[in-house]
């Protein structure tokens, strides 16, 4: 297997097979919170994105230095790092974005997906398949957040992106943008994101078997 | 000759599940008629499209996911009913559809089935309905001017903030036979409790869930200084008591925690209408007490013949 | 004032009307097939060999061990086959068929006389010797019940005539009929176990038998009646005692631990006669009914078989479908009609094809009615759902042992599901287990 090849198949684990909100359900709360509308989740996907890859690069690079009973300290120490420049980042030129995502900004310091990976992956791999990771896992948070935003901004709010697609006439659904909208969506999309996926699985598997 | 060969009992009860949902369906006729008596042809729609979405959702459901279909045990029909009871006779036809399939699909289905649902799809659906749509589930026409008075009283149940304001004042007797504003089911008690009759005496449910519900509701009322009689007539407590509360699947088995769950209901009622922001809190409470079922039934079983203390039911 | 206990079931006893005002009558066939194990307990040991000549009451077979009561000819004729057949059970049992010689000639009898004035250590092992065990169903020898440990003091004998199952009325014309004999033999156990008070129980939906049975108590001393509510199980020795006496049998104990001692009302006439004329256990009233041509209740011999009897009731009046040897609640289905009656079997009910047809089960709906019905306090949808899985351990941890397999859940169950049908092959099934255990230990 090629080097290209194999780091593309880390990259699409990330989107797909264990993508972080759909097959292995971390940052749910975050994922419940910011998906109000398809902006916030793209905004919210975006610095995850951001510190994940950062915090991968560096936890790989110092996988050797850092003594085993007190990596998640370090870890963290790193993240933080990372999610202390994207907030002052944000906070500089998206102003609107910042307010918006609030608290959660600074919250991506504990967001499981983030310390997942610097455990299971970045700790053990070497760099450029550690940064590979965090991108994949990365946008495969990032599409999952703005695909429950698209969802819950469209039937809640009548729009897309802020754009009005459904016409004055609708009379938006607000439950969908109220929590337990969040709920809702997100079981419905796990679930049918899951069936897929095992359909396909299904599907391969009976082609090897042929 | 060849004889079959079974297990005893040889004889079962006439009430099958199909014949208990008709049963219900029945006891809901009053307050139907009595609905389409008072909104008239608009009503009658509301309460069609919710019933026949309610089996179509179910239907197509289980056809997709291949399952056996069951829309014979005519639960869906029920489910349908209810929602539509619940619902203004102004509601969109869209939007009791909606709700229909929400309440047979999202509901029921996808938790698996008649029995395995933990909310009452019938009501988590008016729940969606008015948390997505409230302005229109919270505004109630006059009723067509059947009893000649009241045709003025447009947009104030009796459970409205305003209605002093309004200087509305209704009596015991317009609450008890629906000559109030509301919604299509709901404002009839004498007719919700005449249904209900019917339900007792074929022994489709028992008595002990509603009757303590609203004997719950009235003391408590009482307590925290509302008029008691007038909280138990007023809004959907009557209904909710006699058709929601006591739904099979989502209401405890044993005697004991019936009787808790039922004091619940009538607790957080009183509290939503007391203290919350809601106009009516019959729908909530039930829903609330659902969800406790599984423990209820859990730490407060019947206790076992000849054992020395109720033991929790471990298993689940 | 009525009593009853809690839960249960309330069912239509319309089937009863066939044959309750129906006089008990004689039927007597050429031939009796005596099983040796129609009571709880080793099986008798055949004394008798093919081509013998017995009289009528003479023993035909020993008891064996602490459980054991003998057999009886109930009929004087030639024994024609001493050997085994196959019955209920998986597993053939010994059998003694005597062909009728019609002569009715009893074997030396030694009446003790009147109950009132017998030396009350005779009566019990006249009672053991008369073969008499429990003729409501349960088969359990009468004289073990009555030989109560010397710490075990009973204080009330409970006389069982609710006959709460469908169908029957064999208990009911027997109070009506032969109600003094009922209380005969009442007295006798009183005596035996020195006991000042004796209840005989009658469900209020037979208020003949109540009145006949508060005249005849009248003139008795310590004898009453109590009308219970009609309601099913209300028959079960359990649930009577609660009713009665307000109290529990705890687990694992007996009737007589909380101080009753339970007796069926055909059980009481029996030791009557034991005592009064001698006679051992040799016929009983049995109901025949459903789909015969004429529903009656027959006094028949011990060992009848099914078919003469259907036979004496002209028949099948359509195409059977299953045929049970009890009620409708808790009745055993018989594969032919070429089976004997024992002491217990109360009832034969002939089905039709329409009610035998197998039912399909339905998902559960979790509408609490077999909770609400279970009179053990149980939670039989749970114990189903521990029991189709095979989780044996967690039925037994919902007490599946303690069901007393009345039947009432699968009887309400709106889904018709086989709920006391699975209950029993788990409680056999924890049975083997367990006796596997205590063999390995």
């Amino acid at each position: 297997m090629s080097e290209k090849t194999r780091l593309g198949k880390i990259f699409a684990n990330g989107v797909i097979s264990e993508n972080p909100t759909f097959r292995l359900v971390l940052g749910t709360c975050p994922t419940m919170a910011v998906t109000t509308s398809a902006l916030n989740g793209i905004g919210m996907g975006a610095a995850a994105t951001f510190v994940l890859i950062g915090s991968n690069i560096v936890v790989s690079l110092l996988r050797r230095f850092i003594p085993d009973r007190v990596r998640i300290p370090a870890f963290i120490v790193i993240i933080c790092t990372f999610v202390t420049m994207i907030q002052l980042l944000m906070q500089a030129f998206l102003p609107s974005l910042y307010e918006s995502l609030g608290i959660f900004i600074p919250l991506i310091v504990v967001n499981c997906i983030i310390l997942a990976r610097a455990e299971a992956f970045a700790s053990k791999k070497p760099v450029l398949a550690s940064a590979v990771d965090g991108l994949g896992m990365g946008i495969g948070f990032t599409l999952a957040l703005t695909l429950i935003g698209i969802v819950r901004e469209l039937l809640g709010n009548g729009s897309v992106f802020g754009v009005n697609v459904l016409g004055a006439s609708y009379d938006p659904m607000i439950l969908m943008i109220l929590p337990a909208g969040g709920f809702l969506t997100f079981g419905l999309l796990l679930g049918a994101f899951n069936a897929i996926i095992k359909k396909l699985d299904r599907k391969r598997m009976k082609e090897a078997a042929e | 000759m060849s004889l079959r060969l079974s297990t005893a009992p040889h004889i079962r009860s006439p009430r099958s599940s199909t014949r208990l949902m008709l049963n219900v369906i029945i006891a809901l006729m009053p307050a139907a008629f009595f609905g389409v008596y008072n909104y008239g042809v608009k009503a009658l729609m509301v309460i069609l499209v919710s019933m026949a979405t309610a089996v179509l959702s179910e239907f197509s459901w289980q056809k997709i996911t291949q399952r056996p279909v069951r829309i014979r045990d005519c639960s869906a029909l029920v489910t349908g009913l209810i929602l539509a009871l619940v619902v203004t006779p102004e509601t969109p036809w869209w939007m009791i559809m909606i709700g229909s399939a929400f309440a047979i699909i999202v509901v029921k289905e996808l938790f698996g089935g008649i029995g395995d649902n933990f909310l009452n799809p019938a009501l988590a659906a008016r729940a969606m309905l008015l948390a997505s749509w409230p302005s229109v589930l919270t505004t109630h026409t006059a009723i067509v001017s059947k009893f000649g008075e009241v045709d003025a009283v447009a947009m104030a149940t009796p459970l409205a903030s305003n209605l002093e304001e309004l200087g509305i004042k209704f009596s015991y007797m317009d609450l008890l036979i629906g000559r109030i504003p509301g919604v299509i089911g709901e404002t009839c008690k004498l007719a919700i409790i005449v249904g209900f009759v019917y339900l007792i005496l074929s022994r489709t449910v028992t008595w002990r869930i509603p009757a303590f519900t609203v004997l719950s509701a009235f003391v408590f009322a009482w307590i925290f200084g509302l008029d008691p009689l007038y909280t138990i007539l007023s809004g959907g407590l009557i209904f909710a008591a006699a058709f929601m509360a006591n739904d099979y699947t989502t209401s405890p088995m044993s005697s004991y925690a019936q009787i808790v769950y039922a004091c619940g209901i009538g607790l957080i009622t009183v509290i939503i209408r007391k203290w919350g922001s809601y106009p009516e809190g019959a729908t909530y409470a039930v829903l609330f007490m659902n969800l406790l079922t599984p423990l209820l039934d859990r730490y407060i079983p019947h206790k076992v013949y000849g054992h020395k203390k109720t033991g929790e039911v471990k298993a689940q | 004032m009525k009593v009853t206990f809690k839960r249960g079931v309330h069912l239509s006893y319309a089937n009863k009307n066939a044959t309750k005002s129906l006089p008990v009558r004689d039927f007597v066939s050429d031939e009796v097939r005596i099983i040796m194990n129609m009571h709880i307990g080793a099986p008798s040991v055949p004394c008798v060999k093919k081509g013998d000549h017995v009289l009528l009451g003479q023993v035909i077979a020993e008891p064996v061990g602490f459980l054991g009561i003998p057999v009886h000819a109930s009929v004087s004729g030639e024994v024609t086959d001493v050997g085994t057949i196959p019955y209920l059970g998986e597993t053939p049992v010994q059998c003694v068929t005597i062909k009728n010689d019609f002569k009715d000639e009893w074997a030396p009898l030694t009446p003790l006389g009147d109950v009132e004035t017998v030396d009350p250590a005779l009566i019990v092992p006249a009672i053991k010797n008369a073969g008499i065990c429990g003729m409501g169903g349960a088969s359990f020898p009468t004289h073990v019940k009555l030989s109560p440990k010397p710490e075990q003091k009973c204080e009330l004998v409970i006389v069982n005539g609710a006959e709460c199952e469908t169908h029957l009325t064999c208990d009911h014309r027997l109070m009506l009929e032969e109600g003094e004999r009922i209380v005969d033999g009442l007295r006798a156990v009183m005596r035996a176990l020195s006991v000042e008070r004796g209840v005989i129980c009658i469900e209020d939906n037979k208020p003949d038998a109540i009145e006949n049975m508060r005249r005849l108590c009248a003139t008795r001393s310590g004898v009453s009646v109590q009308v219970l509510k009609t309601k099913y199980p209300q028959g079960g020795e359990k649930q009577l005692i609660e009713a009665v006496t307000g109290r529990q049998v705890p687990v694992g104990k007996l009737p007589i631990d909380v101080g009753a001692v339970v007796c069926n009302v055909g059980t009481c006439a029996a030791i009557s006669d034991a005592i009064r004329l001698g006679r051992p256990l040799i016929s009983r009233i049995t109901t025949v009914t459903g789909c015969v041509k004429e529903p009656a209740n027959l006094r028949v011999r011990i060992g009848t078989v099914a078919e003469d009897m259907i036979g004496a009731c002209g028949g099948f009046s359509e195409e059977a479908g299953k045929v049970a040897f009890g009620g409708g609640m808790t009745g055993l289905c018989i594969p032919n009609t070429d089976i004997p009656t024992a002491k217990s079997t109360n009832g034969i009910v002939v089905y039709n094809e329409k009610d035998a047809k197998s039912i399909d089960e339905g998902p559960c709906i979790r509408c609490g009615k077999c909770v609400a019905a279970c009179p053990i306090g149980l939670n039989p949808y749970l114990i189903k759902r521990a029991a189709d899985a095979d989780r044996l351990d967690e039925a037994a941890r919902l007490s599946v042992n303690d069901c007393i397999l009345c039947g009432c859940c699968s009887y309400e169950c709106p889904s018709r599901r086989w709920l006391t049908a699975s209950f029993k092959i788990v409680k056999q099934k924890l049975a083997a287990q367990a006796k596997a255990k205590g063999g390995k230990a």
